[in-house]
């Protein structure tokens, strides 16, 4: 049943339509979209998310539409539902693990499932021995157990090594006893377990005969399978309410001395012998380098599709939101100008957009280069192992990435005006679940500490002659060859040289930090803001050369034709320009640039928004973000933002069902629920 | 109910930590609150109702991140009611009133009300209609809002499509909304609570000549009955609700309302300046006066006043936590198992994050105070229309608004971000902070677009001074400009950092000379050039952040130079001058050196000169100067940054006492379709709510 009498369903929004600006809009570009799409993504990849997009719109379960006005416990009650229907979805189907994680992905909200689904299973898989894993994996692969990943602790998060929770073994009846002996060695944090998981890996200090033998994984029961209620002697609870993932219960932990069996400790890489009582030390430690490593290009990729989401609202909004005439317009123009032509918000927009596919590529360049280093690794037995050198890059890309998609849907949101700041828009609740990215899986401030002691370390090997031929030695051996030399980068004219700009700004970055470490042996503590400097100028220089790379891919696929190239060429300069022009200072200080050419870039960068102006549209068209997964009234693909707002306002909206009594004198509040209690709810 | 974990310690004694750390410093906080805090008795009437609204059980906010939006505009209601008698019954004046506010901390439905309402009224109703309306706004006996901005129209004021058309035959006026974008949108108040309405709709009215042809004379305020007084329900003709939910603003009822050829009486117009014969249907005019524009800057301050006591509110939770909160021993230690692991708050990345920031605090502080002196001090000659005295600050004002309401809603993220997982919980108490304040960039002006209001006018004023050289200068800026016009030719670049001294004198000198040159390139551009507005624009945003980081560039070292506050008070508050200065310069370093401001060695020795200030001076007072900020616990209602540094055992209760989620015990199994345990009910009860 309606709300809206007759005369309001018949408004329109004043004229020009939504929908026939953006129609204009995709005509006014030549660029074809699907090759673009499938240029991107792969044909496959592209079926199977519309397959699985089909699935979830038919099942009124995942309808978002309340989503924004519930409560916490009912947020989390309708994502279990979801949770539980998705899973029945899986079995249903045959989907593959590829298909969850998509349909995870449309239905855009954390469910409760998550933890057990990534990290336990994960862990059990990588950590467990064959036994373990038949004990373990196998049943919750079916998920007739439900587990959880509990590292951090309420004192710990960051450094792993300082966690409080201790495993002792005891020598006498072979168990571990798990303890935490402080408030703050609680778990904290952790995904799944506040009221879902029965089974939790919990990383515990190992003590062995009075010995610290640091962290190591153990696998507990710790809820009931009948009932669901703790065990004796754990205590386990939901964290509460948080800035985003507030479907998703994150849990604290405590043990209170609880015993386990010895096989509850995962044992593939390290154990302790039951018949002598010893500990037995990990064989080799970097394959758990090589599974972060994994993770963190896995978030550069997808920071490129979060970022899209964004800029996708804020692109189709802005080219329908209309605000004041061209203040040079002749008055003969009575038309309002869309504000994406304001170039004071292409400025915030357009360097976005070129972003989203700078990660794009950089991301899946990252994860080929670990795919192919993987299958060398197997052949050559080990040599030539690109493992270091990959990790490093992905701690300094994944903090790059996540901050500047973080960065970018704020934003985005801001520049969506009054309306970015409704839940309608689809921008401010996805900034919030995705805004923890820049926290977990390595702080973004701490990590870039681990790609300074990289770069530091390749250039004392460069110093000494020492050093193997990767590109990083490459750039630090050409920069010290040149460095007497002023350097003459045309960056202006030629694409080339604006990458080894970006290369020789690094360099020199590295070696003015070598400088101050190992000449005058500065403190490490007070080279963190060095160093953080240091990472983000080689980040920015790896997403620079991967965009930059990519171009020729563009070009020698067929079927994109002339026009495609072209406007990525142009993205990938507004994208490198524009970064040089906010890092200008570091580009001066290392000579890579004159104060004359920045200011040309200026004039530069103003062209260019220009032309990439008229293709934003079918750009980020491309992303192919359904508008199931947007959820959105701003970004929609019809155009339709004032009837889809007010229709969400005046038909979905719980709160129009609600008479008040609005007089301060009297106490009653609701008139037509009545009743209630306001206090109660406190 | 008891368990093992009542009896549990955290590993490290936050309690202890935050006394070491203030025994460390030897700032006098009380001095320095009062310093700060003394305006209109801010600090002790903070003290006289803190203690008050702590006793109310309705005020509490432990549940506020709980709740669905209706339970959340339930309560607000409530508390906003609660308000109201409580003002009655301890006799609060407006500021004892509007503190309430601040310390609840909440959006109350009632605002819109006590706000732009009822100042409409004042400032722009006759004195017939005030005298009728004023007390039944006083004594909350009509509720009112205030409903300017509609769907399709926001920063455009003169682009609302609401019309309010004459009708000379029955003298009324047909408020009528012709499309959906017509629609009123994001009037707060609006939407379930008021029963008025202040209505900004396009008055037309027919032509002497030819009565069926009507003329737009632009948008005026109308004051409009909305709802019954008895059944609240909308009148015919009218649609009106809540617009949904927001990113903040929660407990706000922000609206929509349409009206369909919707009569209202002659009287409805609010008629002080501008006034429709009843009889002829011709509007007179008595001009727009220039006391607006001296409240304007006044409401421009206010805001600037308040972004200062945001932001000072993140830093003093991260400052806190970051004291306390420890991760990783010193990698340099000689005897790292001897040591505990650092306060997070010692490595300087984090401190280049917050410590700029708590600077900042103070920036605004006395660009904010210096505001209201000048506002005070003129506003004499403001009432008797004199505006001259006022113009150069009310011209300054916009580009302050953007930048100093950016500081704020980029630095809660900034503090929020920098306390890693627990920022990101609900018991950090920032999040309250960034929900609603985020709004604050956009709403009195978008940031991005009301910059250029700034720069017409500064390229105005350079076009005058390019014009005639000799003429008398009218303020600061027109000295500046003259100054920068006579020695273009021959500057050079000065040194602000030399043998690691720094020259405070020549950085306002700096950011003077910057922000003229950038005027005159503006000028150039412009008028020279011809350049068009829209290819201009964001070069004349950075000239509006240039010219507005001046002030609080030169407000700030007044302040230091003239410095009340004992030692070493003094003395760390130019430290904090100094980070204020030297990082907003590193931090945009290019403009200097391109405008030949500051010579290319001061700007490399920049960084090496805050690490210095940060560590060594700043740093052993971070405590105590969020303290000074004097942030009740009740306010913060923050586990992180609560005074007394009891961090984790707060948020371990909060967590494990208060949390409703753990009162349900769930049933995970996914081929049962039950969602709670034993309650049978499954997902058809989760349908029946979607
Ligand atoms: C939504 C969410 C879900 C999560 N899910 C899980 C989960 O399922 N399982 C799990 O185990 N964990 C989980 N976590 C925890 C997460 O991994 C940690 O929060 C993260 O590792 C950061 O650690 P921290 O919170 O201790 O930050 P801290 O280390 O306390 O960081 C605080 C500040 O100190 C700075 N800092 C710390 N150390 C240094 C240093 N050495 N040098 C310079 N600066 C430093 C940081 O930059 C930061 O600004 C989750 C967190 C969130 C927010
Ligand atoms: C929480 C909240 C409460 C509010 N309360 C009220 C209320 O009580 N009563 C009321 O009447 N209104 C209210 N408003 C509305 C508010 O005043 C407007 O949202 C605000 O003025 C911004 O206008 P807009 O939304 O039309 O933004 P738009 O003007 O549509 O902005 C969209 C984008 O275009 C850009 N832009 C626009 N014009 C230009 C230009 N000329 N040059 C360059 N760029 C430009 C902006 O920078 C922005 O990025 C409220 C809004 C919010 C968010």
């Amino acid at each position: 049943m309606s709300r809206n009498p007759d005369w309001v369903k018949a408004l329109q929004p004043s004229s020009p339509q939504g929908h026939e600006l953006l129609q204009q809009e995709r005509s006014s570009s030549k660029l074809a979209i699907e090759p673009l799409s499938e240029f991107l993504f792969g044909r496959e990849a592209i079926e199977r998310k519309f397959n699985v997009l089909q699935v979830l719109q038919s099942e009124p379960v995942f309808n978002k539409s309340q989503n924004a006005f519930d409560g916490r416990v009912q947020r989390f009650e309708t994502a279990l539902a979801r949770a539980k229907k998705l899973r029945r979805l899986v079995v249903k189907h045959g989907w593959k693990e590829e298909d969850r994680r998509i349909a995870a992905e449309l239905i855009g909200e954390p469910l409760p499932y998550a933890l057990h689904e990534g990290m336990f299973l994960k862990t059990l898989l990588e950590q467990g021995t064959d036994e373990q894993r038949k004990l373990f994996y196998e049943r919750a692969e079916k998920y007739e157990i439900i587990g959880c990943y509990a590292q951090t602790e309420l004192g710990h998060g960051s450094n792993v090594r300082g966690l409080e929770t201790t495993a002792t073994w005891n020598a006498d009846d072979k168990t571990f006893t798990l303890h935490s002996p402080y408030l703050t060695a609680s778990k904290w944090w952790i995904g799944t377990l506040g009221r879902t998981a029965n089974y939790a890996a919990v990383m515990a200090q190992l003590i062995v005969d009075g010995k610290s033998c640091g962290p190591h994984p153990f696998v507990v029961q710790i809820r009931d399978l009948k009932t669901h209620l703790p065990l004796d002697n754990i205590h386990i609870g939901d964290i509460g309410p948080k800035f985003g993932y507030n479907t998703m219960d994150n849990g604290f932990l405590l043990f209170n001395k609880v015993k386990i069996p010895h096989v509850s400790m995962l044992a593939r890489f390290s154990r302790v012998d039951p018949k002598t009582n010893q500990y037995i030390r990990p064989s080799s430690p970097s394959l758990v380098y090589g599974t972060l490593t994994w993770i963190r290009s896995t978030i550069v990729m997808h920071a490129g599709a979060a970022l899209a989401k964004g800029v996708t609202i804020a692109v189709r909004y802005c080219a329908i939101r209309r605000q004041f005439r061209d203040m040079d317009a002749p008055d003969s123009v009575v038309e309002e100008m869309p504000v994406l032509n304001y170039t004071l918000v292409q400025y915030r927009l357009l360097p976005l957009l070129a972003a989203t596919f700078g990660l794009h590529f950089t991301g899946k360049a990252m994860m080929e280069l670990y795919q192919e280093n993987q299958k060398s690794m197997q052949a050559n037995a080990g040599k030539g192992d690109l493992l270091p050198d990959l990790h490093a890059m992905s701690c300094g890309l994944k903090a790059l990435a996540s901050y500047t998609a973080a960065e970018g849907l704020e934003v985005c949101r801001r520049a969506c005006g009054g309306h970015g700041y409704s839940s309608f828009s689809g921008v401010g609740g996805f900034y919030a679940d995705y805004v923890p990215t820049t926290t977990w899986e390595g702080d973004n401030y701490m990590l870039t500490q681990q790609v300074a002691r990289y770069l530091l370390k390749s250039a004392r090997a460069v110093l000494n002659g020492e050093s193997t031929s990767n590109d990083t030695t490459n750039f630090l051996t050409t920069f010290r060859s040149r460095s007497d030399s002023a350097p003459v980068f045309d960056v202006l004219n030629f694409d080339a040289d604006l990458v080894q700009a970006f290369a020789w700004r690094a360099a020199s970055m590295t070696f003015d930090a070598l400088k101050k470490r190992d000449d005058q042996k500065m403190a490490w503590n007070d080279l963190l803001v060095d160093f953080y400097r240091l990472s983000k100028a080689h980040s920015q220089y790896l997403v620079v050369k991967n965009f930059f790379e990519s171009l020729s891919a563009l070009q020698t696929a067929g079927s994109l034709g002339t026009e495609t190239p072209a406007v990525f060429r142009k993205l990938f300069q507004l994208y490198t320009l524009h970064t040089l022009d906010s890092e200008s200072s570091d580009f001066l200080l290392s000579g890579a640039v004159t104060v004359r050419q920045i200011e040309q870039s200026r004039t530069t960068i103003m062209r260019l928004m220009k032309e990439i102006r008229p293709h934003a549209v079918r750009l980020v068209d491309a992303w192919g973000i359904s508008d199931f997964q947007l959820d959105s009234s701003l970004g929609r693909y019809d155009g339709k933002v004032y009837e889809d707002m007010f229709h969400r306002a005046s038909e979905l909206n719980p709160l129009n069902g609600i008479t008040i009594d609005s007089n301060p004198n009297s106490d009653v509040l609701f008139r037509s629920v009545g009743g209630e209690n306001v206090k109660s709810k406190l | 109910m008891p368990d093992f974990t009542d009896n549990l310690k955290p590993l490290y004694d936050g309690v202890q930590t935050l006394v070491d750390e203030r025994a460390r410093s030897k700032i006098n906080v009380e001095e320095l609150a009062k310093h700060l805090l003394s305006r209109d008795d801010f600090y002790e009437r903070q003290k006289r109702v803190t203690k008050i609204l702590e006793g109310e059980p309705l005020f509490s906010k432990k549940q506020n991140l709980n709740l669905s939006r209706p339970d959340r505009y339930h309560v607000g209601l409530a508390r906003a009611k609660a308000l109201r008698r409580l003002t009655l019954k301890h006799g609060w004046d407006d500021l004892d009133f509007r503190m309430a506010e601040y310390l609840v901390d909440e959006v109350s439905p009632y605002h819109l009300h006590n706000s732009m309402f009822q100042q409409t009224i004042r400032e722009q109703a006759s004195d017939e209609q005030k005298a009728k309306l004023m007390p039944l706004v006083d004594n909350y006996e009509i509720i009112g809002c205030y409903a300017q901005t509609e769907l399709g129209h926001g920063s455009n004021v003169r682009g609302v499509e609401a019309l309010a058309k004459w009708d000379p035959k029955t003298k009324e006026f047909i408020i009528h909304s012709p499309t959906l974008t017509a629609s009123k949108w994001w009037n707060g108040s609006m939407g379930r609570t008021a029963n008025y309405a202040i209505v900004v709709a396009q008055l037309l009215l027919p032509k002497a000549s030819s009565p069926t042809t009507y003329v737009n004379h632009g948008p005026h305020p109308f004051i409009v009955q909305i709802r019954d007084m008895k059944t609240h329900q909308p009148f015919d003709g009218i649609v009106v609700g809540d617009i949904g939910p927001k990113y903040g603003y929660t407990s706000m009822d922000n609206g929509y309302m349409l009206f369909d050829n919707y009569r209202v009486p002659h009287s409805a117009m609010l008629a002080r300046y501008n006034r429709v014969d009843p009889d002829t249907g011709v509007l007179t005019k008595s001009g727009h006066p220039a006391v607006v524009y001296g409240t304007l800057t006044y409401v421009r301050a206010n805001i600037i006043m308040h972004s200062r006591l945001i932001l000072a509110r993140a830093c003093t939770i991260a400052i806190r936590y970051g004291a306390v909160r420890r991760q990783f021993k010193d990698r340099d230690a000689p005897n790292p198992a001897a040591v505990p692991e650092l306060a997070v708050l010692d490595y300087p990345t984090v401190m280049i994050r917050l410590l700029p920031l708590l600077a900042t605090t103070f920036a605004l502080h006395y660009t904010g105070e210096a505001m209201y002196n000048i506002y005070w001090g003129t506003r004499k000659s403001i009432e008797s229309g004199d505006f001259s005295k006022l113009a150069e600050l009310h011209s300054a004002s916009s580009g302050l608004k953007s930048l100093c309401t950016s500081f704020a809603a980029d630095g809660i993220e900034v503090c929020r971000r920098s306390m890693g997982g627990h920022g990101f919980g609900g018991y950090s108490g920032i999040l309250p902070l960034n929900n609603d304040y985020l709004s604050k960039p956009t709403v009195e002006g978008d940031n991005w677009m009301i910059t250029q209001q700034v720069a017409s006018y500064l390229i105005k004023k350079m076009e005058t001074v390019v014009k005639n050289p000799n003429a008398a200068s009218k303020d600061s800026t027109d000295d500046l400009f003259k100054h920068y016009l006579k020695s273009r030719s021959s500057k050079v670049p000065v040194d602000i950092v030399r043998f690691g001294q720094v020259d405070d004198q020549a950085i306002v000198e700096a950011f003077r000379w910057r922000a003229a040159h950038l005027s005159y390139l503006a000028y150039e551009a412009r008028i020279v050039n011809k350049g068009k507005w829209n290819n201009l624009m964001i070069q004349l945003h950075k000239l509006s952040n240039a010219y507005s980081q001046t002030f609080l560039i030169s407000h700030f070292y007044d302040a230091v130079m003239k410095s009340p506050l004992s030692s070493p008070t003094n003395t760390v508050m130019h430290d904090l001058y100094r980070l204020f200065a030297l990082n907003t310069i590193d931090s945009d370093s290019h403009s200097f050196a391109a405008t030949n401001a500051v010579t290319s060695a001061s700007l490399d020795r920049i960084p090496d000169v805050v690490l210095h200030l940060m560590t060594d001076k700043i740093r052993p007072h971070a405590i105590k100067l969020v303290d000074s900020w004097s942030m009740p616990d009740y306010l913060l209602e923050s586990s992180l940054g609560r005074y007394d540094g009891r961090v984790y055992e707060d948020m371990y209760d909060r967590v494990h006492r208060h949390n409703p989620l753990n009162k349900i015990t769930f049933n995970p199994d996914w081929r049962n379709e039950e969602i709670v345990m034993g309650s049978g009910s499954g997902t058809q009860q989760v349908l029946a709510k979607l």
